[in-house]
């Protein structure tokens, strides 16, 4: 009966993709159905499996399909236990996709099935061990908000104006500050990612470009010429916003905010954060460019609170 | 008889098989298969009906087979010769056409397949007495037990004539001698010997004798009931409709002659006549020589076994009394779990269970056996490889 229960989900499933197992799954749904409701299951469906199994390994090594049909019973149950735990990482991964739009959850940005190209979370990822116990990380004023300033929730958002991912996640965090109205805005920390060319130079020049008070156009403008970010276009940029390019450029030159730049990207690394862009919710950390829903889960249970 | 040249014969081995289920169901040579195809592609028809040349090509052959299987065992007459289903619907043409009225006895052996079983069981609703003869310990034929199984009621003998359980062939010369001296009619399940040895239906003296055309080379579906013409002409018609009347009106209507009284409704034409090009290829072959392979082969088997203590092989010792049928329990193991493994790991194809013998193993508290049963095209290799797959297991 054990094995019959493992076989169900496994045959329901090949009997998608093979007509042959679909009688197989009604024996061994029958099978349990019948013991579950203390008849007697005549099918012999389990007797079958443990023949066609021992045959097989016979064919690798007799000794081997001797344990094999000694211990049958035992390792059904191994296989009745590791069906149980599969059927529960299952249900935590589907459980996870749904809220979190990946099955590892929000944290993860690691291979997901039902995201296999993983569009909601792929990061700019950096090279460094994720320290063990990780610093959350603080509102600062220096730093920018996008929204209403006095909104009860804040994200603190990290990301790279160099990395495609931090792009992808600007419609979905202008998403959220729409749909919130007010309730919700995003503090925009710059988080250095060391192989991408210009990563530190376009942090600094956002942050001249907030000393203008251009920051937010600015900072749009750098997503959308990412591909072709270059250190003279940083310069054009703070041009056609009609920025004082003479503060600007001394700005820029003189590097006036890498020690501002250096304090996000350092506190990035202590709150353990892999690669961009990498959102924090109250305690709950976002890694990637996850959908809407993922954000909006969490978010109502943050305004909850 | 040169096996690896006339396993060129039939496709299906060009699979990497060990087929041993023969008793079952006989692989088909390309020869019977062309000649089912050449039917639906040549001359589909309906024989007896029509009569344009598609039907008379048709008539021709089917009454080319009825010669054929005349031939094979040994009729008189090819009017003699009644196409079937298989065994079993012969077998129920008997039971329900022979006259049997209540307080008439049937005699049967107690190792009965259920169609030589079930068809006399439900005659026994009606009051007819059904007497099973108790076989030896070894499963041989109790002559003794069968002489005193007769009453002046007994009307008909109904045997196997070899076993499809273990392989053991009754004396059936001698079963219709004392039949007939009680004047008892006979009536042989010769499912498992037509396709193996020689049959002789004048010479054994039977009234009646069913087989299947599928384990003898033939198509499924095909059957033969071979009943003495005088003993045909006494039976009341069994199945009714076309072609079993020379004419009807709605009061009454006047039977056909044999054969056709008996062959009811549109017949498996591209199956009998496959049937006889089956035929013609166990007579190439020749039975003796089938029946000297299928010993060979199961001695080869019984031998490797024999003193192995945790089998237990049905039936005598002596594999020339077991056809080609090896029917074994292995003691502390489920027999499925046996067949399943040396499918699996070796494909070799045998049956396990009660092969609709249940009676016999219900009596004896047991679930059934595995059965290997070799035919023609099974080689000396298969049989050793089929030996050394079965040592693995029994090493368990």
């Amino acid at each position: 009966m054990v094995l019959c229960l493992v076989a169900l989900p496994v045959f329901a499933v090949l009997s998608i993709f093979s007509v042959k197992y679909r009688k197989l799954t009604k024996e061994a749904f029958d099978c349990l159905f019948k013991t579950v409701t203390f008849r007697k299951c005549r099918s012999g469906l389990d007797n079958r499996i443990r023949a066609v199994l021992t045959g097989r390994i016979i064919r690798l090594s007799p000794g081997i399909a001797k344990i094999f049909y000694k211990n049958y019973k035992i390792f059904s149950w191994v296989l009745f236990i590791l069906l149980v735990w599969s059927f529960y990482v299952s249900f935590i991964g589907i459980h996870n996709y749904i809220l979190y739009g990946n099955c590892n959850g929000p944290e993860s940005s690691g291979f997901c099935i039902f995201d296999p190209t993983g569009s909601n979370s792929r990061i700019s990822e950096i090279d460094y061990v994720i320290p063990a116990n990780i610093t959350y990380p603080v509102l600062e004023d220096d730093d920018p908000i996008i929204g209403d300033p006095k909104a009860e929730l804040t994200i603190i958002e990290f990301g790279c104006y160099t990395c495609p991912y931090t792009k992808n996640a600007e419609s979905t965090v202008q998403k959220i500050i729409d749909y919130y109205n007010g309730r919700v805005n995003v503090q925009f920390k710059t988080f250095v990612i060391p192989n991408h060319p210009f990563s530190t130079e376009s942090a600094l020049a956002a942050d001249c470009a907030l000393e203008q008070g251009k920051y937010y156009d600015y900072h749009k403008l750098l997503f959308d010429n990412q591909e072709k970010m270059n250190y003279d276009m940083l310069i054009s940029l703070a041009g056609s916003l009609g920025m004082n390019m003479t503060q600007f450029t001394n700005c820029l030159e003189d590097e006036k905010y890498k020690f501002e730049v250096q304090d996000d990207t350092f506190m990035g690394l202590e709150a353990g954060v892999p690669g961009t862009p990498t959102f924090f919710i109250g305690k709950s950390k976002v890694v990637g460019p996850k959908p809407f829903k993922t954000f909006k889960n969490i978010i109502d249970e943050e305004l909850k609170k | 008889m040169n096996v690896e040249k006339l396993r060129e014969d039939f496709p299906i081995l060009k699979k990497p098989i060990i087929y041993f289920d023969s008793a079952c169901m006989s692989l088909k040579p390309r020869q019977v298969i062309e000649k089912v195809s050449k039917y639906y592609t040549d001359y589909t028809a309906c024989a007896g009906r029509s009569s344009h040349k598609f039907a008379h090509e048709v008539e021709i052959q089917v009454a080319g087979t009825r010669k054929e299987v005349k031939c094979l065992i040994n009729a008189k007459r090819d009017s003699e010769i009644i196409f079937s289903k298989n065994t079993t619907e012969s077998i129920n043409l008997i039971a329900n056409s022979f006259g049997l009225k209540p307080g008439d006895e049937v005699i049967i052996s107690d190792k009965e397949h259920n169609s030589n079983l079930l068809p006399w069981l439900k005659l026994a609703k009606k009051g007819i007495k059904v007497v099973p003869v108790e076989s030896n310990e070894d499963n041989t034929f109790n002559i003794n037990n069968f002489e005193k199984a007769f009453t002046e009621n007994t009307k008909l003998v109904s045997v196997v004539h070899t076993s499809n359980m273990d392989g053991v062939t009754n004396p059936v010369k001698e079963i219709v001698k004392i039949a007939h001296n009680n004047n008892a009619a006979v009536l042989v399940d010769a499912a498992q010997s037509v396709p193996s040895k020689e049959v002789d239906v004048q010479s054994l003296g039977v009234d009646f004798l069913a087989f299947s055309g599928h384990k003898a080379l033939g198509p499924t579906g095909t059957g033969v009931l071979y009943g003495k013409k005088e003993m045909l002409e006494k039976l009341d018609q069994f199945l009714m409709g076309g072609e079993t009347v020379v004419d009807s009106t709605y009061t009454g209507y006047e039977p056909e002659e044999l054969p056709a009284r008996f062959e009811a409704g549109l017949q498996n034409y591209a199956g009998i006549i496959g049937l006889g090009e089956a035929c013609k290829y166990l007579k190439k072959v020749g039975l003796k020589n089938i029946s000297r392979h299928e010993f060979k082969l199961n001695k080869m088997l019984s031998e490797a076994f024999a003193d192995n203590e945790k089998i237990s092989i049905l039936g005598p010792k002596d594999p020339e009394q077991r056809a080609g049928i090896f029917s074994f329990i292995v003691s502390g193991m489920d027999i499925h779990d046996v067949s399943g493994m040396l499918s699996a790991s070796r494909n070799i194809m045998l049956r396990s269970g009660a092969h609709c013998v249940h009676s016999w193993f219900n009596k004896r508290g047991l679930k059934g056996s595995v059965r290997a049963s070799m035919y023609l095209y099974n080689t000396e290799e298969e049989a050793q490889a089929f030996i050394d797959e079965l040592n693995k297991i029994l090493k368990f």
